[in-house]
C-alpha cells in the first residue's frame, strides 16, 4: 500500500527528472550553437524555468519534511534531491553563461573550436550520465563520472596553458577560455551529482 | 565509573562494533523467555549505557514489552513466565538465586503506560507510597522526599496549593508525572518505562519527553515506545525488534538515517507494521 | 408491519411486568403478612422477658424472648470471630496468592460447592463431631457450625472484592519494590468496604438459620448459661413455638418472626443503599 509520503516523493522524483532533460537542452542547444557558429535560441527561457523548479524542488522537499517526518532511504533521498536540483540548476545557468559568452563575443566562425568542442562532447556525455544515474538510482554508473571530471579538468587546465603561450587570437582564445571555464563547471556538478547518488543508495557520505 | 565516549571517538569506529570499555548498566544475555508453550523472545543479546535514554521499538507483539519487564522481574508474574538467561545489573545476574526481587525492583524502577497512581491516597502520599510501603514513618522526612521529587518532574507548582487531593483526581498528564515522581522517589538507578506517553495528548506527551531527557544526568532510561518519531526525539540508542528477535541496535542517529537491516529500513518508513 | 411489531413489543413487555409481579407480590405480602401478625407481640417484655408457660387456658401467662435475642447475638458474634477471619484469609490467598496454582484453584472450587452444602447437612456434622463428644448442646457447637458455614461465602466474597482491586494498584506497588505480603494488605485495603458489605451479608445469612441450631445449640428456656450448656436462639424458638398449639407462644413466634425479618432485611438494604453507585473497591 503506497505511503502517504510517497505522493509527495514521486513529486519530487518527477520533478528532477523535468530537469534533468531540460538542462541536457540548455546545454545542448549553447554547444550546438558554438559548434555551428550559429546565436543560440532559448537559452535564456530553459535557465530561468531551471531556476523556478530549482526552487519548487526545494519547497515540496521542506513540506515532505515537515509533513512527514522522513526516515532512513526518504529522507537521504530528499536530501540528495535538493542538492542533485541545484546541479541541474547550475547546469542552465552555465549554458545561459555560454550562450552570454557568444552574444558578447560576435561571431567566432574563424576560431579553432575543436577542443572546445572536444570537451564539450565529454561534457554532454557526463550530463546524461549524471541525469541517467538519478533516473535509475545506477551507482555502478555514478561511478564512472569523478574520473570524466579529473579528463574535463585536465584539457581546461591544458586549454589554459596553451593559451597563456600563444600570442595570436586574443578573442577567440578568451572565449575559449571562458567557455571551458563554464564546462569544466559543469563537470564538476556531474561529480556532485554522481555522489549524491551515490549517497541515496549507500547512504555514505563521500569524503571531504 | 568511567567517562562515556565522545561521538567522535564512536564515529571513528567501525560501524556495529560495540564499544566494551564502558561498562553498560544493564546487560541481557542470552534471554530466552515463554508463557507456557508459547516463546515470546528468541535469544536476546543487549546492552544498556548507563546515564543514556535507550528505546526499544517495533511492531506489536514483537516482545518488546515482554522484553522491559524482565529487567525488573515484573515479567515472572505472569503465570505459567519462563526466563531462560541471564539478566545483570552491574554485573550481577538479577535473577541469580540468591536475589530479590524487591530488591531489584527497587533498584530498577518501572513507569507503566497507563498512568496508576493509588486512588485512595494524596498526591503526596502517592510519591513516596514506595518509601512507606517499605516501613518508613518519619512524617517530616516524607514531606520532603515528596517536595523534591514533585518538583524534579516539574509537578510541584501545579499542585503546591493542595498536596491532599486524590491522586486520580489529577489530568492524565499530570497523573504520570506523578507517577514518574513516584518511581523516582525509591531511588532507582534505572527507569522502566513501558510506553509512558501513549495514552496521553501532544502537550502532556511533549513535557514528559522533556522530563525523560533531563532524567539521563541522574538515571538509566530504559523506555518501549511504539512511536518511532518518539524514539527519534528522545533516545541516544535504539532498539529494533520484530517477531520476539533483536533485529538492529544502534546509536540512534545512524539507525534513524542509514540502518544496516532491510528489516529495520522496513519498518521505520513505514513500509510495513 | 410497524403496527405489527409495536404489538410484539407490547406483549413482550406485559409478559415481563407479569412475571415481575410474580416476583414481587409473594414477598410483599410476606412482609406485610409477618408485620401484621408479630406487631402485637412487641413490647419491652419482648426484649425483657424469659419465655412463658404454655398458655393452656386463660389468662395466658405473659414473656417474652429475651434470652432468645440474647442467645442469638452470642452465637452469631461467636460464629462471625470463627467465619469471617476464616474466611477472609482464605479469600485473600484465592485472589493474591493462588490464582495460577493448582491449590488455588482447588481452593476456589472448594469455595463453591461448600457454599452450597445444605445447612442441615453442616448441622449434623458439628452434631456428630462435637455434641455428641461433648455429650451436650453447647454455643460452641452452635458456632461452629455457623462459622463453618460464613466460611465459604466470607471466602467468595473476599475473593471477589480481591479480584475487582484493578491489577494496576499490585503492579504498581511491586514495581516499587514492596513485598508481596505487603501489597496484598495494600490491595485489601482498597477492598475493604466491598469486604465490610459482603460481611455484613454473611452475618445477615447466618442470623436466619435454624436447622444447624436445632443440631447444634439446643433450645433453653433459661437466660445465656455457658459454654457447655444449650443455649436459646430466635429461629429455634420460631419453629417451636409457631409448631405449637398455644396462642401466648404463636403470637410470641411472629413477634420473633418480625423481628429477626427487620434485622436481616434490614442489614441486607443497608448494605445495598449504602454501596449504591459507588466504586465497588474504592
Amino acid at each position: 500500500m503506497p505511503r502517504l509520503m510517497d505522493i509527495g516523493l514521486d513529486q519530487l522524483n518527477s520533478m528532477l527528472l523535468d530537469m534533468a532533460s531540460l538542462s541536457q537542452s540548455a546545454v545542448a542547444a549553447s554547444i550546438d550553437a558554438y559548434t555551428h557558429a550559429v546565436t543560440p535560441t532559448d537559452v535564456r527561457k530553459m535557465a530561468d524555468r531551471l531556476q523556478t523548479l530549482h526552487r519548487q524542488v526545494s519547497d515540496l522537499a521542506m513540506e515532505v519534511i515537515a509533513r512527514y517526518q522522513p526516515v532512513a532511504t526518504d529522507l537521504r533521498f530528499i536530501k540528495a534531491c535538493m542538492e542533485i536540483s541545484y546541479g541541474f540548476f547550475r547546469y542552465g545557468r552555465y549554458a545561459l553563461d555560454i550562450a552570454q559568452v557568444m552574444e558578447i563575443f560576435g561571431d567566432l566562425g574563424r576560431c579553432d573550436r575543436s577542443p572546445v568542442v572536444e570537451t564539450a562532447k565529454l561534457t554532454e556525455d557526463m550530463i546524461r550520465m549524471s541525469a541517467d544515474a538519478f533516473a535509475r538510482r545506477d551507482v555502478n554508473l555514478a561511478r564512472r563520472i569523478p574520473d570524466m571530471d579529473d579528463a574535463v579538468d585536465e584539457r581546461y587546465r591544458n586549454n589554459l596553458r596553451k593559451v597563456m603561450e600563444s600570442k595570436s587570437n586574443p578573442r577567440c582564445n578568451l572565449a575559449n577560455v571562458l567557455i571551458m571555464r563554464y564546462l569544466e563547471r559543469i563537470s564538476d556538478h556531474a561529480a556532485y551529482i554522481a555522489e549524491s547518488v551515490d549517497y541515496i543508495v549507500t547512504g555514505v557520505e563521500p569524503p571531504d | 565509573m568511567l567517562e562515556t565516549m565522545s561521538s567522535q571517538e564512536i564515529n571513528t569506529m567501525p560501524r556495529g562494533a560495540y564499544p566494551v570499555q564502558v561498562p553498560e548498566k544493564m546487560e541481557v544475555l542470552g534471554l530466552n523467555v515463554s508463557y507456557g508453550t508459547k516463546q515470546a523472545l528468541f535469544d536476546i543479546n543487549l546492552g544498556f549505557r548507563p546515564n543514556k535514554v535507550t528505546a526499544m521499538i517495533g511492531p506489536s507483539g514483537c516482545g518488546k514489552s515482554t522484553l522491559i519487564r524482565c529487567l525488573n522481574r515484573m515479567h515472572e508474574l505472569v503465570p505459567d513466565a519462563k526466563v531462560e538467561g541471564k539478566v545483570l545489573l552491574d554485573g550481577q545476574d538479577i535473577y541469580g538465586p540468591d536475589m530479590d526481587p524487591a530488591d531489584v525492583r527497587r533498584r530498577v524502577g518501572m513507569v507503566f503506560q497507563k498512568p496508576n497512581p493509588f486512588p485512595n491516597m494524596s498526591v503526596a502520599d502517592n510519591v513516596v507510597a514506595g518509601l512507606k510501603l517499605a516501613g518508613t514513618k518519619d512524617r517530616g522526612h516524607l514531606d520532603g522526599v515528596a517536595k523534591k521529587y514533585l518538583e524534579r518532574v516539574h509537578l510541584w507548582d501545579e499542585v503546591k496549593e493542595d498536596t491532599k487531593r486524590s491522586g486520580a483526581s489529577l489530568s492524565g498528564g499530570q497523573q504520570q508525572r506523578l507517577c514518574i515522581a513516584r518511581a523516582l522517589a525509591i531511588e532507582p538507578e534505572v527507569v522502566l518505562m513501558d510506553e509512558p506517553c501513549s495514552a496521553l495528548d501532544p502537550t502532556a506527551t511533549a513535557r514528559i519527553e522533556q522530563l525523560i531527557t533531563s532524567l539521563k544526568e541522574n538515571y538509566t532510561v530504559i523506555i518501549v515506545t511504539h512511536n518511532m518519531q518518539q524514539a527519534a526525539r528522545i533516545a541516544d540508542y535504539t532498539a529494533f525488534m520484530y517477531l520476539g528477535k533483536l533485529i538492529e541496535y544502534d546509536e540512534t542517529t545512524k539507525l534513524f538515517e542509514n540502518p544496516r537491516e532491510d528489516l529495520t529500513e522496513r519498518y521505520i518508513t513505514g513500509k510495513f507494521g | 408491519m410497524k403496527t405489527r411489531r409495536r404489538l410484539v413489543n407490547r406483549i413482550f413487555l406485559s409478559l415481563c411486568v407479569v412475571a415481575l409481579l410474580a416476583a414481587v407480590v409473594p414477598l410483599v405480602s410476606i412482609i406485610v403478612d409477618v408485620a401484621s401478625k408479630g406487631i402485637g407481640a412487641m413490647n419491652l417484655d419482648f426484649f425483657t422477658q424469659l419465655p412463658p408457660l404454655a398458655c393452656t387456658q386463660p389468662p395466658c401467662p405473659e414473656g417474652g424472648l429475651g434470652n432468645a435475642i440474647q442467645g442469638t447475638v452470642y452465637v452469631v458474634a461467636l460464629s462471625s470471630l470463627i467465619g469471617l477471619p476464616i474466611g477472609l484469609f482464605s479469600g485473600v490467598y484465592v485472589s493474591e496468592y493462588g490464582r495460577a496454582s493448582r491449590f488455588g484453584y482447588l481452593m476456589r472450587f472448594l469455595g463453591d460447592v461448600l457454599a452450597g452444602i445444605p445447612s442441615i447437612v453442616t448441622g449434623v456434622l458439628i452434631y456428630t463431631i462435637i455434641v455428641l463428644t461433648t455429650d451436650s448442646f453447647s454455643i460452641i457447637a452452635g458456632a461452629v457450625a455457623l462459622g463453618t458455614m460464613m466460611i465459604p461465602i466470607m471466602s467468595n466474597t473476599t475473593a471477589e472484592a480481591l479480584k475487582a482491586v484493578p491489577n494496576s494498584i499490585r503492579e504498581a506497588s511491586l514495581a516499587l519494590g514492596t513485598r508481596k505480603w505487603r501489597t496484598s494488605l495494600l490491595v485489601i485495603a482498597n477492598a475493604k468496604k466491598s469486604i465490610a458489605t459482603g460481611s455484613l451479608l454473611a452475618v445477615a445469612r447466618i442470623t436466619g438459620e435454624t436447622a444447624p441450631l436445632i443440631l447444634t445449640m439446643g433450645i433453653s428456656v433459661l437466660w445465656f448459661g455457658g459454654f457447655t450448656v444449650p443455649v436459646a436462639s430466635l429461629t429455634y424458638f420460631i419453629y417451636y413455638f409457631a409448631t405449637s398449639p398455644f396462642q401466648n407462644w404463636q403470637n410470641l413466634a411472629w413477634g420473633a418472626a418480625l423481628f429477626l425479618m427487620v434485622i436481616v432485611l434490614g442489614i441486607n438494604m443497608g448494605v445495598r443503599l449504602v454501596t449504591r453507585g459507588k466504586r465497588v473497591y474504592a
